[in-house]
Order: C-alpha cells, then sequence, then structure tokens
C-alpha cells in the first residue's frame, strides 16, 4: 500500500456483519466503539432494503450499537434519489415496512418498477404485472441485486434472482442502485468529503461489499460471518485486502495497519 | 392485395424448400391454441389444417415445452377442442426428463405444475440430489423457488434441469412468465448453468427425429417461439416457420440472431402454402 494516504472513512455493512437478525456478532458493539475512538468517520452502508432506516436504526440501538440515523446509507435513499431525479412513479416491490423511506413519491399510474426484497411480492401474479409493464416499457429499476441472504432458518433468496429472472423475460437491463454499483459506494462517501482511495468497507459479501468497494477504488475487508462461505474471497479478482474472522479482526487490523498511515 | 403481397415476399424461402419435406413438427401452443381458463381456445383454421397435414403423406409430430399437465390429460383437452391428435405423437419434456433421471441414477427436488406430478409417480424424490423445473405458474411462489435454491445450494455439484427455458407464454388474459425466467433466476442464486431438456435442446429435437425416423433437411418445424421453435429447429438443421399467433411479436421479425425460413399469419395458412406447393 505504498503511496496510500491516510484512511478517512470506514464503510461497515449491517445484516451478517454487525448482526444476524437480532443477534448481534460477538464482540461487534466494543470493536464499534473502538473504532470511533480513532480519527475515521463511519458508516454504515447496508442493501438490506426490507427495512427503513429508522427501524434499521432501532434494531441496532436495540442490541447496543452506537450510531446515528444520518451515518446509516442504503440502497432505498438510492433508489429514492433515482426517482426523484427521472421524476418517475414507481410500483414499489419492496416490503411494507421500506415504504416510509418513499414517503411523498407519486405511485399513481405507475410508469417505473422497482424491486427490493420483498418475498410476499415475489408471488407469480405480482411478478407477471411487473413483466408486463416493463415489456411496454416501464423503467426497471433494482434496489440491489445480492443473490442470497442469511436467516436464521438457513439461506434465502435476494431480490438478485428475481431481477435477473426479469432481465431474462424482457430483454432489458435493470438498473441497479445498490452495492455493488460504484456510485453507490461514492454517493455514500460523498457527504464525508471522502475519495475511496481514503477508505476501506467490511462486509460479509465477497462481490457486493468487497468487490463493488474494491472496484470503486476503496480497500475491502471480507469477515467470516453471516452469509459468507468457505472459499469466497477467491470468487473476486483482485482479492480482498483482507479476510478475517469478524467484525471485531477488522477493526483490529484497522487500528493496527491502516490508521493514520501515510 | 398489398398485405398479400407482403406475405409472399416475406416467406419466399419457405414454400421452395418444401419440395423435399417428408415431415413436420408442430408446436402446440400458440400454434392450434391459446392457452387460458379451462381448456382455453383453438386458434381459427388450426382444426382444419391439423386434419389436412394428416390426409398429406407427411408425418407429423407436436413437439411441446407444455409442463401444466400429464400428456394424457392435456391431449385429452386438445381432443375436446376438436384436435384430431394422439398421445403417441406429442412430444414433451416430462418423459424425456424421466428417462434422464433413470439412466443417471437421479432424486429430483420437484417444482412443477400441480397437474404434472402424475408424471413423475414413482420416481423417488427423498434425499434429492437435483432439482427440476417446469412451468409450475400459481406454484412459483418465493417459498417454493427458495426451497429448490435450498436444495440446490446444500449440494456439492448444484445440478438444476430445466423443461424449456421460454420466457413468456401467451394466455387469454394476456402475458404470462415461463418456467425460463425462474431457471435464469436459480441460475443466477447459484451461480450455475441448467440443463435444459425441451425446446429447444437439440437432443430433445433429436429424439422427436428419430422417433419419425427422418433426416433434419427432411422435416420442417412450426412455432410461435422465435428463438425456441424456429431457432432450435433451425440448429438441429431442419427449417423452421414462425406464426403471427401465440407469443409471436411484431419485433421477432428483425431478431438479431434468429431469422426464420418463413413467417406466417397462422397455422392454416402455413398449411395450404406447403400443401399447396407440393401439387395437393
Amino acid at each position: 500500500m505504498a503511496g496510500r494516504r491516510a484512511l478517512k472513512a470506514v464503510l461497515i455493512d449491517l445484516s451478517g456483519t454487525l448482526h444476524i437478525e437480532d443477534t448481534a456478532v460477538p464482540g461487534a458493539q466494543d470493536a464499534l466503539n473502538r473504532l470511533r475512538q480513532a480519527p475515521v468517520a463511519v458508516k454504515f452502508v447496508t442493501n438490506t432494503t426490507k427495512e427503513s432506516k429508522r427501524s434499521l436504526l432501532e434494531r441496532l440501538q436495540r442490541l447496543n450499537f452506537n450510531l446515528q440515523e444520518n451515518e446509516i446509507f442504503t440502497s432505498l435513499s438510492a433508489a429514492r434519489s433515482l426517482l426523484e431525479e427521472k421524476q418517475q412513479r414507481p410500483l414499489l416491490l419492496v416490503e411494507d415496512s421500506a415504504l416510509e423511506d418513499f414517503t411523498g413519491i407519486n405511485t399513481s399510474e405507475p410508469n417505473a418498477v422497482v424491486i427490493g426484497l420483498a418475498p410476499e411480492h415475489f408471488n407469480y401474479q405480482t411478478l407477471n404485472k411487473a413483466f408486463r409493464m416493463i415489456l411496454d416499457g416501464a423503467s426497471f429499476i433494482a434496489i440491489h441485486k445480492s443473490r442470497y441472504y442469511k436467516r436464521r432458518d438457513g439461506l434465502a433468496l435476494g431480490p438478485g434472482p428475481f431481477v435477473a429472472g426479469l432481465e431474462y423475460a424482457t430483454d432489458c437491463k435493470a438498473t441497479v442502485v445498490g452495492k455493488p454499483e460504484k456510485t453507490f459506494f461514492t454517493q455514500a462517501l460523498s457527504d464525508l468529503g471522502c475519495s475511496p482511495s481514503h477508505a476501506v468497507m467490511i462486509g460479509d459479501d465477497a462481490r457486493d461489499d468487497v468487490g463493488g468497494a474494491q472496484n470503486a477504488g476503496m480497500l475491502g475487508i471480507l469477515v467470516r460471518t453471516g452469509k459468507y462461505r468457505d472459499g469466497d474471497e477467491d470468487k473476486i479478482t483482485p482479492p480482498p485486502h483482507l479476510t478475517c474472522n469478524s467484525f471485531p479482526d477488522a477493526v483490529e487490523h484497522i487500528l493496527q495497519n491502516l490508521r493514520g498511515r501515510h | 392485395m398489398r398485405s398479400l403481397m407482403v406475405v409472399l415476399m416475406a416467406v419466399s424461402s419457405f414454400p421452395a424448400c418444401v419440395s423435399e419435406l417428408k415431415g413436420v413438427i408442430l408446436d402446440l401452443c400458440g400454434v392450434l391454441y391459446d392457452s387460458g381458463e379451462g381448456d382455453g381456445v383453438a386458434i381459427p383454421g388450426s382444426v382444419e389444417a391439423v386434419n389436412k397435414l394428416k390426409a398429406s403423406n407427411l408425418k407429423l409430430r407436436f413437439c411441446t415445452n407444455e409442463t401444466q399437465a400429464t400428456r394424457e390429460k392435456f391431449v385429452g383437452k386438445l381432443q375436446r377442442l376438436g384436435f384430431n391428435i394422439n398421445v403417441s405423437e406429442v412430444f414433451p419434456p416430462a418423459p424425456a426428463a424421466i428417462a434422464i433421471l433413470t439412466h443417471r441414477g437421479l432424486r429430483p427436488h420437484l417444482l412443477v405444475h400441480d397437474g404434472l406430478l402424475p408424471e413423475f409417480d414413482g420416481v423417488e424424490t427423498t434425499d434429492p440430489n437435483c432439482v427440476i423445473i417446469g412451468d409450475a405458474a400459481e406454484n412459483f411462489s418465493y417459498q417454493n423457488l427458495n426451497q429448490a435454491f435450498k436444495v440446490l445450494i446444500e449440494l456439492e455439484k448444484p445440478l438444476l434441469f430445466s423443461l424449456g427455458q421460454g420466457r413468456y407464454y401467451k394466455e387469454t388474459d394476456g402475458l404470462k412468465l415461463d418456467v425460463g425466467v425462474y431457471m435464469k433466476a436459480l441460475e443466477y442464486a447459484c451461480d450455475i448453468k441448467a440443463e435444459v431438456i425441451g425446446k429447444p435442446s437439440q437432443m430433445f429435437f433429436q429424439s422427436v427425429l428419430s422417433d419419425m425416423g427422418l433426416q433434419p433437411h427432411e422435416v420442417l418445424m412450426i412455432g410461435d417461439d422465435l428463438v425456441s421453435d424456429v431457432g432450435g429447429a433451425q440448429s438441429c438443421g431442419m427449417k423452421g416457420v414462425q406464426v403471427r399467433t401465440g407469443k409471436y411479436r411484431p419485433s421477432d421479425e428483425r431478431h438479431p440472431s434468429v431469422t426464420a425460413d418463413g413467417t406466417v399469419d397462422d397455422l392454416a395458412q402455413a398449411v395450404d402454402m406447403i400443401l399447396s406447393h407440393r401439387g395437393h
């Protein structure tokens, strides 16, 4: 890392990295507090699209994590910005709990399809409706395209497979706004006034967290919690900057090796 | 008059290839009938067209990716719609899939339409080591797809069979997503490639040709799906003609990679052109 300037920001994934559903990763709260004592900005970036920022915040605070709502940047925020910019009226295939992040957006006579993680909408009838709209020219926005995520009862399909299926059906590429898109990471860093070369990303998803961040010019640290499966670090090129057991080890590495390095 | 001229010009390569023709393969849904509530509806002129082909000296088979019912059930439906058709003339993917399972000693997890399940009676499905998906329609719930995903992701080498790979088909109330969409979803989720059983797989077309005892260049395929019916048949060495019924869309006639040997309004027109060219 010769020539690399001092680390200024750490982006941290939530689900699978800090917690799995309602259980914190052991030692993660203390590790976050240690990280906050270092002179680096911290931001929480997530593709957990089934929850609004407020409900994410409440869950993390219940688990005794120390953070503020304005430190959270989600793929829902990124989707909302895109709809506002293009002045589109979406059919929102997101869980009810995520709808509050779209408050004020006009959804009558929709001319766009927005797909998040919404198992109760991923039935045959609703997907057919989305399919027909896209075929008739509606724009197609995917909040993210992750393959699967970890639940207490095991792995479960993410929105990615349904987006890939609709892309095949319609011969249209979705505009993806969440991780691993480069613009997602640069948007997350922009209000910190930090360029990607001064930032590191910690996450459990080799492609979406680590690969995406590294593609945007950041360093990526992969943790072996959440959805991590053996050999995931070999699925991306270049490989992760570091692969470690869990979030506290990642923080330790940052404090020992990256902080204030010139 | 002008529209007739356009049709004749568009199909100029098609009747010319018919003189050495010895057999015809027809797709079912979108060519003979449109599916929908109940039995669906026969496409006008198609019952008579099938009768004319049967009265000619051409061999006739039906090749379908239909996986919502057993062969007996949907042949019965076609007979009720007025078609002269027998089970032994119809080639759907499920029986081909069962032959593969037996040959390779596989036990499937099935994500198929309830109507297809009787085809798999007697097939061992405990402790599955592969997944078979068909056009499951309403059974394509998140929960069912997730269950198939979990079976696949637990396998050392995930093995997915898809009964066809169609994008969508037309029912009387509009276009509906087909099995290919869910195949792509599981392929993407598990980072694998499915093995397709049914059109446009060459092996599938070959099994129909060998039942007819004909060479590919002696056979014409007529279907409404440009890529699966026409493109699939052409890549086996057959001729392929598309009908402007069923899932046909005008953009098919400007497709970047598949060009039909002919495009006709419907089956009735295709059959009349074939037979009048042959001097029947």
